[in-house]
């Protein structure tokens, strides 16, 4: 069996994008695109804005504009915006993550090192609705708002955030900060059964194939790139995905 | 209202591995025998199939299959110095919970220790001299040796199947395995799992180097096997949903895949699961258990009589068992007496990241739990400590177990921590890395320790298991030796850039590092210095047998798994050829 | 077709040429290579169930390149397809795999169709396996509800129901041995008749991707 040199698969990649579904593995003839692999993915048909249950229009705005700075749109593929990351959050927040699921919240709280961790009493719900709104009051009192900045400014505004020292209403501004940016990160890179990385673009940006992976055989071919559209938990045989944002995170 | 069941022979606190094959045994042996489980019972269908549970959010990041720390966390703190403080979520370490406990959800990487290990401080004397270890470390020798253990660890590893390469058989070192191993007997059962890209790079680096490079031993299975129980598994796939995720092929060695299906098809087991234990009741001697007492889901108190009690619940579990049932002296860091929750140490785990180009495709999705390439030349005594100032040392490999992206995204140091300059480093880096892991031993030290906390308690009213602990200056001096020497690997690989992040202090509960938690009912030939004999038998309460890692009086270079399975064989012969032939007193040496 | 014949040749090796295009009756698209191919698959690969004769039609082009490949190699043995199999260079293979891989045809009903138990049983193994003979989901390989995964399982959906058991069958008693990591067969192993016929029953009776 002939064996593709490095160089050459890595020139074909060119051609997997023409037929994005097109499956091409090293040592194969050409895998034509099939009818089944055609097709991306299909999300149910979206409004341009996802419906906000948790964030209020003020909270959103600032949700929308923060996350899209701490992962924005670039050459390589949409950012927070784009992959659906409010909609996550505003889902996580709004269910049983955000009311308290795997916290232990029985007190006495008292703050303590950083090697302690999370010693407060707020829930993330709780903990994001009174960042948000000592947020949005600053900005108001100011006369303005903080997706009216430019993008400079709006990241010199969550640097602040970011090192602490401002008290958001009781919670710390780097708490808050910290669950902003590891929400967004979840919501960018998790499956897109909970209402983030739309149609999978996230894991199509870096290469990740999802949800269904039996390597067995892929495994022995060292150095080559693997190319297979990336499958959700909640895809179905038409390719079409089935958000569901309240799976539990119990068994 | 306390009901009180009828008598049995033997009551099980903990039906995970260790508790399922010690229930197994007894009951074969043909008594009867009731495991009390806290978590539900599940089984490989339907609660592990896929693609439900290749859900990285759910059980990755939100720990949905670890122990219910809303209602049972443990409280945490550094040093005596500061007050403790519930761990109100698990990060550093994940105990299970449920049916099979967690090797459910376990990465299977399956190793023994060494000889050297089970005699540490006579063994370290001899070589380095008395005055060699700073003046707080206990460790200690732990009162059975590494040849007393050959045919349980073989038993254990051929119990699971276990796939790897025999480095040393009876004397003879064998090519293409670890030299440095203590002698086994005999092969794994099953041939190492197929090595991926990371592993290749790392062996031809490593060898380069003059180093010994390995296949991790995994109980992710590489072909089909029929364990001696008669049940079977099938081959690992490399799915990537290893650790922290139950397997949906069979192929994970699990105790729903090795004896579960024996065990409950034996009616001399009843298993109830959605009990919580409160305690291990005592006469009226304090010397003698009478049985448990435990709580249903149901919010009902149960009495359950019994001759024999083993609680083999997770390591921390317990220390935190024997503490709440008055069972030996507890520890007293001031006054250095009591033995109850001394002993306390962990793992010392260190990374180096290798960034390649982006023409070299690392697939770091592509692997299993256990599919790694290691070396051991700087593991345990295997290099001459003298004049490096510290004990120990580290497996350094190419063991990454899975490229789960909101976990996994490596970028080089000074990389945004986000923005666009973070998204392109993301993007760059992430399939066209590798990540080693150091995995380095732990020295036990007077002021790491366990006790219960004053404050915290859990859902039932009980005091929380509370956490005493900092990386020793030992530990830490070791990590970075060990750190240099992998990224000495790193750049022998030909990566383009290479990150060393060596552990530091102090030790935090919020950053992932291992389940590795040991020590705390430490086993021992001194009743002055351990909680168990060297049968694991309660020294002051014989008929009570304390099996888990709490039993380790410090912990090795290697994960615990393949030693308490040793451990559990091990007691298990005791249990049954000498203590149930004379119940009731202390199995002599 | 030209054009997937194109991409399919850039992709092979360089100094492979391209099969030659001979004259073909008009109503059987496709390489020469797949005219054989074709007088048992059908024009496009849609099968002939009832003859456990496959449907290849959309199917993994790499799968029915390694299957074209073993057959010739006796790692898959079958007299019959191992004298078509055989005869094929490389090239010609992969044209004819590429080319079935691009075709779609309708899906045909399964006669006799499924009974209730096929169909509750054959969607329970499907989607979630049975602890009792252990055996796991078969969508955790071949994908939502069997309708694949490229470079892992082919698709079963709408597979022909008497192909798909006598493979069971064969996987089952050790004859055919060319899945990776002898998974089909410690699959097969778990199944009995009676499973057997319910899992291929109930893929058969499911529209093909």
């Amino acid at each position: 069996m002939d064996k593709f040199s490095r160089r050459r698969f890595v020139a074909t990649i060119g051609v997997a994008t023409v037929a994005p579904a097109a499956a091409l593995l090293e040592m194969a003839p050409a895998e034509a695109a099939s009818p089944q692999q055609m097709t991306q993915p299909v999300s149910p048909a979206e409004p341009a804005k996802p419906v906000y249950l948790f964030f209020n229009l003020a909270e959103a705005a600032f949700i929308e504009s923060a996350c899209e700075r701490l992962i924005p749109a670039d050459e390589s593929g949409p950012g927070a915006l784009g992959a659906g990351v409010p909609n996550y959050l505003d889902k996580q927040l709004g269910g049983a993550w955000g009311s308290g699921e795997r916290l232990y919240r029985s007190g006495p709280w008292q703050s303590g090192s950083p090697s302690q961790g999370y010693q407060l009493p707020f829930t993330p719900a709780e903990l994001f609705h009174a960042a948000l709104r000592a947020i949005n009051r600053k900005f108001e009192t100011q006369g303005t708002a903080f997706d009216a900045l430019s993008a400079e400014a709006q990241d010199t505004y969550l640097k602040t955030l970011e090192a602490g020292g401002v008290n958001l209403d009781g919670v710390p501004s780097a708490v808050f900060f910290d669950m902003l940016l590891r929400m967004s990160v979840e919501g960018f890179f998790s499956d897109p059964v909970y209402g983030g990385n739309r149609d999978m673009v996230a894991w199509r940006m870096i290469g990740f194939p999802g949800a269904y992976a039996d390597y067995y055989e892929a495994i022995d071919r060292h150095g080559e790139k693997f190319v297979r559209e990336p499958m959700s938990i909640a895809e179905d045989a038409r390719r079409h995905l089935h958000v569901d944002p309240n799976i539990p995170a119990s068994l | 209202m306390v009901q009180r069941l009828k008598e049995v022979d033997v009551v099980i606190v903990g039906v995970g591995m260790v508790g399922s094959i010690v229930a197994k045994e007894l009951a074969a042996a043909g008594y009867k025998v009731v495991g009390l489980e806290r978590g539900d019972a599940r089984f490989t269908v339907p609660e592990f199939q896929s693609p439900a549970v290749h859900d990285e959010l759910r059980f990755d990041i939100r720990k949905a299959l670890m122990q219910d720390n809303t209602r049972e966390p443990v409280t945490f703190r550094n040093a005596r110095s500061e007050t403790a403080l519930p761990v109100r979520r698990w990060e550093s370490f994940l105990p299970g919970t449920g049916l099979g406990g967690s090797m459910v959800h376990w990465n299977g990487q399956t190793y023994r220790f060494q000889a050297n290990d089970f005699e540490l401080a006579t063994r370290t004397r001899e070589r380095y001299g008395k005055n060699f270890l700073d003046k707080d470390v206990t460790i200690q020798d732990w009162g059975v040796t590494y040849a007393e253990l050959e045919p349980y660890y073989d038993r254990f590893e051929y119990l699971l199947g276990t796939s790897g390469k025999a480095g040393n058989i009876k004397g003879e070192i064998q090519p293409g395995g670890d030299p440095h191993e203590s002698p086994r007997s005999r092969e794994y059962p099953t041939p190492p799992q197929k090595e991926h890209f990371q592993g290749a790079l790392f062996r031809k680096a490593a060898t380069s180097l003059g180093y010994h490079p390995f296949p991790q031993p995994s109980s992710n299975l590489s072909q089909p096997y029929t364990n001696p129980e008669g049940v079977k598994l099938n081959a690992c796939v490399f799915c990537g949903f290893c650790e922290r995720f139950g397997c949906e092929h069979y192929a994970k060695s699990v105790p729903q895949t090795v004896i579960l299906p024996v065990l409950l098809a034996n009616s001399n087991f009843e298993l109830r699961t959605g009990c919580q234990v409160q305690r291990i009741n005592l006469d009226s001697t304090k010397k003698k258990a009478t049985g448990v007492t435990y709580i249903d889901t149901a919010g009902r108190e149960f009495e359950q009589p019994a001759s024999l009690v083993i609680t083999s619940s997770f390591a921390l579990n317990n220390v935190r068992m024997l503490l709440l049932s008055g069972i030996g002296k507890p520890y007293d860091p001031e006054t250095g007496t009591g033995v109850v929750g001394r002993n306390y140490a962990y793992q010392t785990v260190s990374s180096v990241a290798s960034f390649f180009d982006e023409d070299v495709f690392i697939n770091p999705f592509m692997a299993s739990g256990a599919s790694g390439t290691l070396i051991n030349d700087f593991a345990g005594d295997n290099f001459d400590h003298s004049g490096l100032g510290f004990i120990g040392g580290a497996f350094i490999g190419a063991v990454n177990t899975n490229g789960r992206p909101i976990q996994y995204h490596p970028v080089p140091p000074g990389t945004p921590g986000w923005g666009k300059g973070w998204k392109q480093a993301v993007v760059k880096h992430y399939n066209h890395s590798v990540m080693f892991s150091l995995h380095g031993s732990s020295v036990s030290t007077r002021q790491n320790y366990l006790d219960l906390d004053p404050t915290y308690r859990d859902a039932w009213g009980q005091p929380l298991l509370r956490m005493t602990f900092d990386f020793p200056q030992n530990d830490l001096k070791m990590a970075a030796y060990v750190t240099a020497k992998g990224v000495e690997i790193g750049k022998a690989m030909g990566a383009k850039q290479v990150a060393g992040a060596p552990r530091t202090a102090p030790y935090t509960t919020t950053v992932y590092q291992t389940t590795h938690n040991t020590g705390g009912t430490v086993i021992g030939n001194d009743p002055r210095t351990s909680v168990v004999n060297r049968y694991l038998q309660s020294w002051d309460v014989p008929n009570v047998f304390v099996i888990g890692a709490s039993a380790y009086p410090q912990n090795a270079s290697w994960n615990p798994t393949g030693t308490l399975g040793a451990l559990t064989y091990w007691a298990i012969d005791a249990l049954k050829n000498r203590y149930l032939k004379n119940p009731g007193r202390l199995v002599s040496a | 077709m030209g054009c997937l014949l194109a991409l399919g040749a850039s992709l092979i090796i360089a100094d492979a040429a391209p099969p030659a295009a001979k004259s073909q009756s008009a109503k059987r698209p496709g390489p020469a290579a797949a005219a054989v191919c074709q007088g048992c698959h059908g024009a496009n690969g849609e099968g002939a169930p009832a003859a456990k004769i496959p449907r290849l039609a959309g199917q993994s082009a790499d799968y029915l390149d390694k299957q074209l490949r073993d057959y010739a190699t006796g790692a898959r043995t079958n007299e019959i397809m191992q004298n078509f199999a055989k005869p094929l260079n490389e090239a010609d293979r992969g044209a004819v795999a590429a080319f079935f891989a691009s075709r779609t045809a309708p899906s045909i009903a399964p006669n006799p169709r499924a009974t209730d138990f096929q169909m509750a049983r054959g969607h329970q193994l499907a989607h979630q396996g049975s602890e009792p003979e252990r055996v796991q989901a078969c969508d955790n390989c071949h994908g939502p509800d069997g309708s694949g995964v490229p470079h892992s399982a082919p698709y079963l959906a709408g597979q022909s129901a008497d192909y798909l058991a006598a493979e069971l069958q064969s996987w089952r008693e050790g004859e055919r041995k060319n899945d990776a990591g002898k998974l089909m067969y410690s699959v097969a192993q778990r199944l009995n008749d009676a499973d057997v016929s319910a899992v291929s029953a109930y893929f058969a009776s499911l529209g093909a991707p």
